[in-house]
């Protein structure tokens, strides 16, 4: 056989093909209104999140600079008023984006890294592996994850660093259910059987056949479970398990000044809304493009 | 036709799968022991949390407060945490054993008795709004998968995507500040109500109104959406089409082969997501100050009543593990599949 | 008036943009029965499917489909539901998910019942109405308390059609009622239905992809092809003389074993090799070799097998679902592990650590069922193909020898498949590019698994071609794993018959096919559903 040499090479077809599934996905995706809706919302609070310190300044977060009254309504000065030590609520919820956003996306990958090498290597290895790694994760799923993440956020030292370990710890027995589940169906693929018959071993068939077919599944659920991060990093907060230092405010650390503020009392919705409203629509875009991801990849799913 | 059988044929014929008999007790055997070890594992978490962590356990206790080298050591003598770290473990479980959940650092009084007062009201809040929501959620869910795309399935959809996504306490908050003066906001009954049944029991449901909507507001949403998919995922089914194929109505479809399979993994998920349903009693019982579990925990945390926050981790956990065991032995009842696995 | 009569009937699906079925005519008397053959994706399940109006709501019919003299297509839902089950019932696929898992048989025989009876039915009366109908499709009246699950495929498919006769019905259609099973369960199944329906007068359409299924129940023939009708008439004529191609390729596909014409001659368009090349030495040879498992109880899947195949043999292994054939084949490729007994290959016994056994499988290659299931759909078929070349880090330019590969499958021009995916390849591309992938390491012996059990017809005989040619052009030995005895008539130089983990009969398949020795064998033959009765009988007798 002679071959011509203006073929491209094998690596360039396969970039090709991956290429092509991209934008087909892409193309499905972009149908969906929800999904690029939420897709929209989120590069926007992104966006506004990473400049802040650009088009603000972080004195304004300074308790002993503040400039307004106590808990002021809202005004041209400050435009969703002021909390009690006289800070701005919008300086406060721009910049609580930070704290929340990252504690949601690293704790998130964290749980989502953890559950997909158990729920594969579950799957993967029969027997007393499996057995032993899903009696495991079973146990840590029906365990109020709450719960187990108050009590590593009340032993450790309070910080960014315990709120995020104590929601990735907790949060990944889903994710590793989910990706065993997808693996048991993979692997019992006729394909992975030829694989084996052409002498492929483990690491052949994880990272050939089995990744790939678990990945896209696994970037679904990092986006749907972002979301549920932030709620609960907002509640660990809520509940004074937060980091401390008001230079670095969260959402739920702003709800609990609220709460503790006794603005419910007071009246005060300026100081009650924004961080709520803005946990529910970050969650809410997280929400709306995880389950466009999730019905392209899944077609039975799609509105019809 | 028939004169190709030949005699050997009965003989051959395949075998049906087989059936066990005795299967019953084993499998109740089983899930019970699973539960048993899921509990010891509690147990032995509960200890490594609050025992075995690097954070210094007296310091948290007295976070915030001045202390003497003398006090800290006195403290950790009479909690026996000057013991070697095996030592601690065996007087944690033999004290377990014998129901001693040891002695609360602030009430002063033996944990047990703290959590025992403070069982029943949350058994009251969770029971109640989760009963409610696994009934909306599920005929929410139902009507939405079956017309898919439909302007109720659109809407009620929406709104449980958006009541999902809301931090439970802050939706708690809302509601104390929308309906200020007409619900209590605080506790479980007043204390100059009349002590017969009748009024009490009103003076009750008046102080749960708040915190049920609450938590149903929150957990509904998780039924009706994993209702409305697993009715999604029923609905290709070919047993479906046999249904038509008689001549049933399509409610008559619906209700008698599509709910009844499309509710087995739902069944699954509702038990699955109690450990959701008490993270939500937490909140709802720290905003409404519920003198349940959940509002004692938020407490302990606050003064650093490590004791008590260890008497409520393994009491709050092993309830979910035993509603756990409940739920795969009331499975077993719903689908008779489990029953020849 | 006829029972069913289909004017002009046209079925389009929305989304899909070409019309599913077109301008069919068709009639059928009270009584008769008639057999729609196709292969898959012709449009006959949808044919049937709109007789009830059980399609779904994307699908738009033009023509009209007069049950009984009414028009299906315009009945009110009222009417129509009340039509269901009473005039024309379907026997659907059972052995699949036609059965509600979660809901008693007995009861899902009884609900059409209580649904359509003029009368209220009593428990007890209801109760003995069901036990009448098990006791015709010939089930105890116990099974009626079981779940489906509880039930083999032939049970599963006995209830469907008690359930079909709940309301006896006038017709009855049904779709692929038989394609799950064994042959001999399929010609108990096969039998019951017929005796049926010949029994109560009930007019039967019977819907299959199989001609020789449905010449043998059906008095008549309809052929369909992309949609449209192209043949109809009596079974028998339809059989031995077939006007449209496309039939003739169908009635082709399925050879009669013993008929000396199809003995290594698939049907196929392409040319064969002239000889049957002379075996070699031996190549494989399996000793005492035992397979047990032990979840659920002990099962023997392999018990004491000895079997050898010879350089450039085709050796059939022929055996019914769960006779461990398939086990037995894994084994042979170290893919299961021998609970005694080994297999030795060119002499030496097969390693079992994992560096031996990398080696041993580049000699040996799996071809499996299902090439749709058998490539991953993410990889293109040059990557599939080289996924064995790079395992095993084979030298030389890996473009070339793909292309090699592909050019021994006959897939031709290779360049031009190289970058494709599975899903933009007919079924008979892919499984040539499984055989491919196979080719590319070179092997000395071919495991094929059912190799054109899930292919259609027409493709079928270009596969057994393929087979025979590679074995005469390069060589190749291979043992092929086959329900199909028409298929070891086809292309094998030996048979062996497996039947519960034993081998009950071996030898050369003139021999074997045409004068069975084992009674299991026989019973085999026997139950091939057959376009010529009187000659099976000639060959079994």
């Amino acid at each position: 056989m002679t071959v011509p040499k203006n073929q491209p090479s094998p690596r360039a077809l396969a970039w090709r093909r991956r290429g092509a599934a991209f934008t087909a996905g892409w193309r499905e995706f972009a149908k969906q209104r929800a999904g690029l809706v939420g897709l929209g919302l989120l590069a926007v609070i992104v966006l506004l999140a990473i400049l802040a310190p650009v088009i603000t300044d972080r004195e304004g977060l300074d308790v002993t600079k503040a400039t307004g009254d106590r808990m002021e309504s809202p005004s041209w000065e400050f435009l969703l008023g002021t909390d009690r030590p006289g800070r701005s609520v919008l300086l406060l919820t721009l910049w609580s984006a930070r704290i929340s956003l990252t504690v949601g996306f690293v704790a998130t990958l964290l749980s989502v890294a953890i559950g997909t090498i158990i729920g594969i290597l579950a799957a993967h290895y029969g027997r007393w592996v499996s057995a032993g790694l899903m009696r495991i994760t079973d146990f840590f799923l029906v365990l109020p994850s709450l719960v187990l993440a108050i009590a590593l956020s009340t032993v450790l030292e309070r910080g960014i660093g315990t709120i995020i370990l104590a929601i990735g710890l907790t949060s990944w027995p889903s994710a590793a259910r989910l990706v065993r589940a997808q693996t048991l169906t993979i692997e019992a693929r006729p394909y992975i059987e030829r694989a084996r018959a052409l002498g492929g071993g483990h690491f052949h068939v994880i990272s050939k056949h089995v990744l790939p077919a678990v990945l896209p599944l696994v970037f679904v659920n990092t986006t749907l479970a972002v979301g549920s991060a932030i709620v609960a990093e907002s509640t660990l907060s809520f509940l004074g398990l937060g980091d401390p230092d008001p230079m670095r405010p969260s959402w739920g650390s702003m709800l609990r000044s609220a709460w503790l503020d006794s603005a419910i009392i007071a009246g005060a919705w300026w100081y009650l809304l924004p961080p709520g409203i803005a946990i529910g629509i970050v969650v809410l875009a997280f929400t709306m493009c995880g389950r466009a991801l999730e019905s392209v990849l899944n077609p039975r799913l799609r509105e019809g | 036709m028939s004169d190709i059988l030949t005699p050997t044929e009965e003989a051959l014929a395949e075998a049906p799968p087989p059936t066990r008999g005795g299967g019953a007790l084993r499998y109740v055997l089983t899930k019970i022991g699973g539960g048993l070890v899921s509990f010891a594992l509690v147990i032995v978490l509960g200890f490594l949390l609050f025992r075995a962590l690097p954070g210094d356990v007296v310091a948290t206790m007295f976070r915030g407060r001045p202390a003497t080298p003398e006090m800290i050591a006195n403290l950790k003598h009479q909690y026996g945490l000057d013991l070697p770290l095996w030592q601690q473990f065996v007087n944690y479980v033999g004290d377990l054993l014998r129901g001693d959940l040891g002695d609360s650092y602030v009430y002063r009084v033996p944990v047990w008795q703290k959590i025992e007062e403070r069982f029943w009201p949350t058994v009251l809040l969770v029971g109640v709004s989760t009963l409610i929501s696994v009934a909306l959620g599920l005929w929410m869910g139902t009507r939405s998968g079956w017309r898919r795309g439909s302007r109720f399935d659109r809407i009620s959809t929406g709104v449980a995507l958006a009541l999902w996504s809301t931090p439970t306490f802050w939706l708690g908050m809302l509601l104390l500040a929308a309906t200020t003066g007409l619900f209590p906001t605080a506790g479980i009954v007043y204390s100059d109500t009349p002590p017969d049944f009748f009024s009490q029991a009103l003076d009750i449901a008046h102080h749960m109104v708040l915190p049920t909507i609450t938590m149903v507001a929150v957990t509904y949403a998780q039924y009706q959406l994993v209702m409305r998919s697993s009715l999604i995922e029923e609905m290709g089914a070919d047993y479906l089409t046999t249904a038509r194929a008689k001549g049933l109505r399509d409610d008559e479809v619906r209700r008698k082969h599509a709910v009844p399979n499309a509710l087995l993994p739902t069944v699954t998920l509702v038990f699955l997501h109690l450990g959701f349903v008490i993270a939500g009693a937490i909140s709802v019982e720290t905003v409404f100050s519920w003198p349940g579990l959940g509002r004692l925990t938020y407490d302990a945390l606050r003064v650093g009543d490590l004791p008590l926050l260890q008497g409520t981790f393994v009491v709050l956990a092993g309830a979910v593990i035993v509603m756990n065991v409940f739920a795969d032995l009331l499975y077993r009842v719903l689908d008779p599949r489990v029953r020849a696995a | 008036m006829p029972l069913l009569e289909l004017r002009d009937l046209s079925v389009r699906y929305r989304n899909r943009g070409v019309e599913a079925v077109r301008g069919v005519n068709l009639t059928l008397d009270a009584g008769e029965t008639l057999g729609l053959a196709g292969e898959s994706g012709c449009g006959k399940s949808t044919l049937a499917m709109s007789v009830l109006r059980l399609l779904p709501p994307n699908a738009d019919i033009s023509g009209e489909i007069l049950l009984d003299g009414e028009d299906v297509t315009t009945m009110k839902w009222g009417r129509l539901r009340a039509v269901r089950w009473t005039s024309a019932a379907i026997v659907f696929q059972g052995a699949m998910h036609a059965l509600n898992p979660v809901q008693r048989v007995r009861d899902q025989i009884a609900e059409p019942i209580e649904l359509h009876s003029k009368t209220e039915y009593s428990a007890s009366a209801l109760r003995k109405r069901v036990h009448e109908l098990l006791a015709q499709v010939e089930l105890p009246a116990e099974k009626g308390d079981s779940y489906p699950h509880e039930l083999s495929g032939g049970q599963k498919q006995r209830v469907m059609i008690a359930m079909a006769l709940a309301c006896e019905p006038r017709l009855v259609i049904a779709d692929e009622p038989t394609t799950a099973l064994d042959v001999i369960v399929q010609a108990q199944v096969l039998a019951l239905m017929s005796d049926l329906v010949a029994e109560k007068d009930i007019g039967l359409v019977m819907i299959s992809h199989d001609l020789a299924v449905l010449a043998s129940t059906c008095e008549r023939l309809a052929v369909m092809y992309q949609g449209s009708l192209v043949e109809e008439g009596l079974s028998a004529e339809v059989i031995t003389n077939p006007q449209h191609t496309h039939t003739q390729t169908l009635a082709a596909a399925f050879p009669t074993v013993g008929d000396p014409g199809s003995r290594y001659a698939p049907a196929t368009s392409t040319t064969l090799p002239d000889a049957v090349p002379a075996p070699g030495d031996e190549l494989l040879r399996t000793s005492d070799l035992h397979v047990t498992f032990r979840t659920r109880g002990v099962t023997h899947a392999v018990a004491g097998v000895d079997l050898s195949v010879r350089r450039g043999e085709i050796v059939a292994l022929v055996g019914q679902s769960g006779s461990g054939k398939t086990t037995l084949a894994r084994t042979i490729l170290g893919l299961q592990e021998p609970t005694s007994g080994q297999v030795t290959y060119d002499g030496k016994p097969v390693p079992r650590s994992t560096r031996g056994l990398k080696a041993y499988r580049r000699q040996v290659q799996l071809v499996l069922q299902d090439p749709t299931s058998a490539l991953n759909p993410r990889h293109s078929v040059y990557e599939s193909i080289a996924e064995g070349l790079r395992i095993h880090k084979v030298p030389g330019d890996e473009r070339e020898h793909v292309a090699a590969a592909l050019d021994a499958a006959e897939l031709r021009p290779p360049q031009e498949f190289m970058p494709l995916l599975p899903h933009q390849l007919s079924g008979g591309q892919r499984q040539r590019v499984v055989i491919a992938g196979a080719l590319a390491l070179e092997p000395k012996l071919l495991v094929a698994d059912e190799p054109v059990a899930s292919l259609d017809a027409s493709v079928r005989g270009e596969i057994l071609a393929l087979l025979l040619r590679l074995r005469a052009n390069l060589g190749l030995a291979a043992l092929v794993i086959t329900h199909d005895l028409g298929l070891a008539w086809n292309i094998a130089d030996r048979v062996a018959v497996m039947y519960q983990g034993e081998l009950v009969e071996v030898g050369p398949v003139d021999e074997v096919l045409n004068d069975p020795k084992h009674d299991y064998t026989r019973s085999l033959l026997a139950a091939l559903p057959t376009t010529q009765p009187k000659e099976t009988d000639l060959a079994s007798g």
